[in-house]
């Protein structure tokens, strides 16, 4: 009996043997997630171990052999297979040879399986075969189920319409009409084009690498590529060439080099006065800075004494004790002086009075008229005295002149005041005479690239002076104790 | 008198300007895309001439941009690419906050990437507008390639950079041009001259990092990104005129030697090929498999009278350029494991030297210390144990400094344990009446080609040399003045002896006319007469001039009498230890 078994489960493993059954294909879709069970438990064993797709196998089996006395993968065609010439039943079948598979059609009578990947053909035989089988007799009650209406039913429409058939079956002519002509629909096209791709073996899209990719390629930007003959406005709204930069962006904002080597103080094994100098000069910006904070304390500092004891006393106790007879003397000078104002109720002139008072107006301008004149005459000597005022005004101009554009000259070079902040210049990175090494394997380098870096580009006017960020708490924090560690301490 | 009254800052400046912020909504970004769009882009913040007619009558600090360079980056594409990557990041943080992780593979797959290339094109037309920019590029690449790899900055930034500092320096080498180098307690400065152009570099110190608070790492980043791709470029094409592969490969011949059997012990199978590239001790491969370097010669043209002689003047300073660029050639130098490793080897072979290290200490050593030919050993330690006798052992400020004079300087300064001179910059460059270190004057004496004195008779020759040298300085401080009434005076004496000459006649004799004596003189009388000459106003400026070159002289007179004093003062140290020894 096992060997039997063993046999069929051999002769279902292999790749010929068909099986009646449509769900026995392995891949049923109904794969439910698993259930977790322990399975060290009998009980268990039996109750979650999935035994169906066995059970339907074997029982598939033994169909086959109760039906056909067999499996049917191991049987002759000929056995399965007859030639159906179709001419018993004339009315239905059609005149054409057909393969018709009887054994099936009996078998899908008797126990109505679903319908199978093999035929649609077979289904429209079905009605003539069900008649020559034993039971082609309707049954009684599925006659009395039959509507015997002598008026047909009318009939619906609306089962035999397919919605937007007329578009669709527009589109499948024109899609005909277009496949005859040679011309594919779009996904077709795309498909072909990917197929070709891959079986070229290039990469279908070239995927961007990142700018900071270690393995990126470059290659020659600045060789001269095929000019363009398109209009130039065109591109332009096109956007296929950008626009031109403008010259003045090309300009740089500070004229300082990018690289500032610190000078020959500040060798590794400096020359002894050069790096005095370094010294000094390192001394001088220190001080500057110490005389700017005093400066500043100076300024804050209070002017007054402050209020000790005896002082407060002194003020409290003013004028109660007498300090013999000085008393101080009221200047009296002064009440006498008071300032009287206008009293005017000017009276009217009379009419003698503004004749002369013209005649005298008039004498005035005759008078300076004439001095003018002798004045004009008077500079026709003082000629030279002119002209070397005009020269030393000129010059004066000129000076001034030259010292703008020094002053301007002067402003190129220097950082200028980009945002908030104020470009502050680094401290100078120095070296104290006992702090140099004698050689290079005991050198500790001074300051940091990175920053003197960052500086360069601030005081190049490249990026504005910054700051970090400061740390700002939203909200307070509050500390508490845990209560297990409360107990402790 | 009539007319529309004109309102206040709609016209002039204060349309011409415009604020950091309103510029940034104007292109819709948020401040740190805004901050590095106009980084790669090259466009400054800029500081208007009156604050308060742009701040519209404020006088708030503000960043203010220029209105035309804001219209100009709307039509930047990379604007775009911004916004989409802003886009990106949302629906990635989207993505993981769902735990959708198909999601989040495909979007990391379509993370948009943006391009450089184009800006680089446009901010720098021409490749030499490029390479007159790229001090920067390289000093920036070669700091973050020593960056250790902590988070500070993405990994791959720094291998990015340390790949093409790799390639800059090989090309450095193969190129020939490097001019100085200048160790100073920041780092090295190295100088060097490429297709014409200065180029300056400096190299921070091995481990020399803590990293600084106050440093914004992300703009840094920022002009890391685009340096790097703008270095990339220039590597490219200046690999391209020297007909070198790009990206560089070994030489042939070289890669054979090179294959020690612990090189696996080194670096990984993939790593291995860069390190070798970056221990800088191989030649690289060429296009077309040059016949041993060809030297270019100058083109010869007829000319003729004075161009003649300038070429001749040019041809001889071209040759000895050329004998400048190898004069390490023929040496072949030993690194201990204590010397700064990649700078010497950097230096040594930029000048034609070899070089090899200790198996251990790095890939790509090409011979042992136990080679019998090594001539230098470069050791910065008190004492060696194991000396050889046919070869030098010297302290790493040697090389430097030969390069720096571009000669190769007396060894005995620089023995094992000897005090060093000091090093001078190269970068100084002394006027007429400047004080010049003694140390650089016995330089100078040096190249010019004057022989080295031997050790025994140094102190006292130099003594006599630095007395003789202070005379001369102060005979400097009249001779200026006195030298054009001398020359005068000569010249009169001459003729005036040529006067009372004896009326014999003899036979006539080629006079040995010194050429350039009487050009000297000539020229010295032009002067005179030219001061004669002068007005009253120039003269009192010339007269000016004058005052401050010999008041130059005069303090240098000074510094160096004071050296002086500090040089006895020390020697006299020094005599009474050994005498108490």
């Amino acid at each position: 009996m096992a060997a039997a078994r063993k046999h069929k489960r051999m002769a279902a493993s292999q790749p010929g043997f068909l099986s009646f059954n449509s769900g026995l294909d392995g891949n049923s879709s109904d794969i439910k997630r698993r259930k977790r069970v322990n399975k060290n438990k009998k009980k268990n064993w039996n109750k979650y171990s999935d035994i169906q797709d066995v059970e339907e196998f074997l029982d598939d089996v033994r169909l086959q052999e109760k039906a056909a006395g067999g499996l049917i993968a191991e049987k002759p065609d000929a056995s399965l297979f007859f030639v159906d010439t179709g001419e018993k039943n004339k009315e239905t079948q059609p005149r054409k040879i057909k393969k018709v598979l009887s054994l099936y059609s009996l078998l899908c009578h008797c126990f109505f399986f679903p319908a199978q990947s093999i035929t649609v053909l077979f289904f429209s035989l079905l009605e003539t075969t069900v008649k020559k089988g034993k039971r082609s007799k309707p049954l009684r009650i599925d006659l009395i189920l039959q509507p015997d209406s002598r008026i047909p039913a009318p009939k619906n429409v609306l089962a035999f319409q397919q919605p937007n058939a007329k578009k669709q079956r527009r589109m499948a002519e024109k899609a005909a009409r277009l496949a005859a002509m040679g011309v594919l629909p779009r996904r077709e096209k795309l498909l072909q084009l990917r197929r070709a791709a891959a079986a070229s073996g290039l990469p279908v899209k070239e995927t961007p690498v990142a700018n900071n990719n270690p393995a990126r390629a470059f290659y020659d930007l600045w060789s001269a590529g095929t000019p363009e003959t398109a209009d130039p406005y065109y591109l332009e709204q096109t956007k296929k060439k950008l626009v031109k930069r403008p010259d003045r962006l090309n300009e740089k904002p500070s004229v300082l080099p990018a690289i500032e080597v610190v000078g020959p103080g500040g060798s590794y094994n400096p020359d002894f006065f050069s790096h005095q100098d370094l010294l000094r000069e390192a001394h001088e910006v220190e001080v500057k800075k110490l005389k700017a904070e005093e400066r500043l304390a100076r300024q804050l500092a209070v002017k007054e004494d402050i209020a000790t004891e005896e002082s407060s006393f002194k003020e409290q106790v003013e004028g109660l004790i007498e300090e013999g007879d000085v008393e101080p003397e009221e200047p009296e000078g002064g009440s006498e002086d008071t300032v009287i104002g206008p009293t005017a109720t000017q009276e009217k002139k009379t009419e003698k009075q503004r004749r002369k008072e013209k005649a005298q107006r008039i004498k005035e301008l005759r008078r300076k008229a004439e001095r003018q004149m002798i004045d004009k005459q008077q500079q026709l000597f003082q000629l030279r005295s002119i002209r070397a005022n005009l020269k030393t005004q000129e010059q004066r101009t000129k000076q001034r002149q030259a010292q703008r554009k020094a002053n301007q000259e002067a402003q190129k070079s220097m950082p200028r005041r980009l945002g908030r902040l104020k470009f502050q210049a680094p401290d100078l990175d120095v070296q104290l005479s006992h702090e140099l090494a004698g050689s290079l394997r005991g050198l500790k380098p001074e300051g940091s690239i990175l920053k003197d870096r960052f500086m360069s580009l601030q005081k190049r006017n490249l990026i504005e002076p910054r700051e970090r960020a400061k740390f700002k708490r939203k909200y307070k924090v509050k500390y508490t104790e845990k209560r297990a560690f409360r107990e402790i301490v | 008198m009539g007319g529309l009254q004109k309102k206040k800052y709609e016209s002039g400046s204060a349309t011409n300007y415009i604020t950091r912020n309103k510029a940034r909504k104007k292109l819709s970004l948020s401040l740190a895309d805004f901050r590095r769009l106009c980084i790669l882009k090259g466009i400054y913040p800029h500081e208007p001439k009156h604050k308060k007619k742009v701040n519209k009558g404020s006088t708030a600090p503000r960043t203010f941009y220029l209105l035309k360079d804001i219209r100009f980056l709307l039509h930047e594409p990379i604007v775009g690419k911004f916004r989409e990557y802003k886009i990106f990041v949302r629906k990635l943080r989207k993505a993981y906050g769902k735990a959708e992780w198909g999601g989040v593979e495909r979007l990391k797959e379509n993370k948009p990437v943006y391009k450089l290339d184009h800006i680089i094109k446009e901010r720098y037309p021409t490749f030499i507008d490029a390479l007159r920019d790229v001090d920067d590029s390289l000093s920036m690449c070669f700091l973050f390639s020593t960056f250790a790899r902590t988070g500070k900055c993405h990994v791959q930034t720094i291998q990015l950079c340390r790949r093409l500092s790799v390639e800059w320096m090989n090309y450095i080498i193969s190129s020939r041009s490097l001019r100085k180098v200048f160790l100073s307690i920041k780092g090295i400065y190295y100088q060097a001259e490429v297709l014409g152009q200065t180029i300056t570099w400096i190299i921070p110190y091995q481990f020399a990092h803590d990293h600084p608070t106050d440093v914004d790492y992300r703009v840094m980043a920022t002009f890391t990104e685009f340096y790097t791709t703008l270095l990339g470029f220039v590597n490219f094409r200046l690999y391209q005129t020297l007909n070198l592969v790009y990206p560089p490969k070994l030489d042939g011949q070289g890669e054979i030697s090179l294959k020690p059997e612990f090189e696996e012990d080194y670096a990984l199978e993939s790593e291995s090929y860069t390190e070798k590239l970056s221990a800088l001790s191989a030649s690289l491969a060429r296009m077309v498999p040059s016949a041993e370097e060809e030297e270019t010669e100058l083109d010869h043209f007829p000319i003729e009278g004075e161009d003649l002689e300038k070429m001749e003047v040019r041809e001889k300073m071209e040759q000895e350029q050329i004998k400048q660029k190898k004069f390490f050639e023929g040496l072949k130098f030993f690194l201990n494991r204590e010397v700064p490793r990649e700078s010497l080897a950097f230096v040594i072979r930029c000048f034609g030297g070899e070089v090899s290290w200790d198996k251990s200490l790095c890939i790509g050593s090409t011979y042992d210390a136990t080679d019998e030919t090594i001539t230098h050993h470069i050791v910065d330690r008190p004492s060696i144990d194991k000396q050889y006798i046919n070869r030098y052992y010297i302290q790493p400020q040697w090389v430097y400094d030969s390069v720096n004079a571009k000669i190769l300087l007396p060894v005995e300064e620089y023995f094992l344990g000897v005090t060093l001179p000091p090093h001078l910059s190269p970068f100084v460059e002394e006027t007429e009446g400047d004080y010049v270190p003694p140390e650089k004057l016995k330089l100078m004496a040096l190249q010019r080609g004057e022989k080295p004195q031997t050790e025994e008779d140094e102190e006292e020759e130099e003594e006599e040399e630095e007395e003789e040298d202070d005379e001369e300085d102060d005979q400097s401080e009249e001779e200026d003045e006195a030298e054009d009434e001398a020359n005068l005076a000569e010249m009169e004496e001459k003729r005036s002896r040529g006067k009372s000459l004896s009326v014999k006649v003899t036979p006539g004799k080629a006079k040995a006319e010194n050429r350039k004596r009487a050009a000297e003189e000539e020229k010295a009388e032009e002067k005179r007469l030219a001061i004669m000459m002068m007005k009253k106003r120039e003269k009192y400026l010339y007269d000016k001039i004058m005052f401050g070159k010999k008041r130059n002289v005069r303090e240098a007179n000074k510094l160096a009498a004071k050296r002086k004093a500090h040089d006895d003062a020390s020697k006299e140290d020094k005599k009474k230890k050994k005498k108490k020894c």
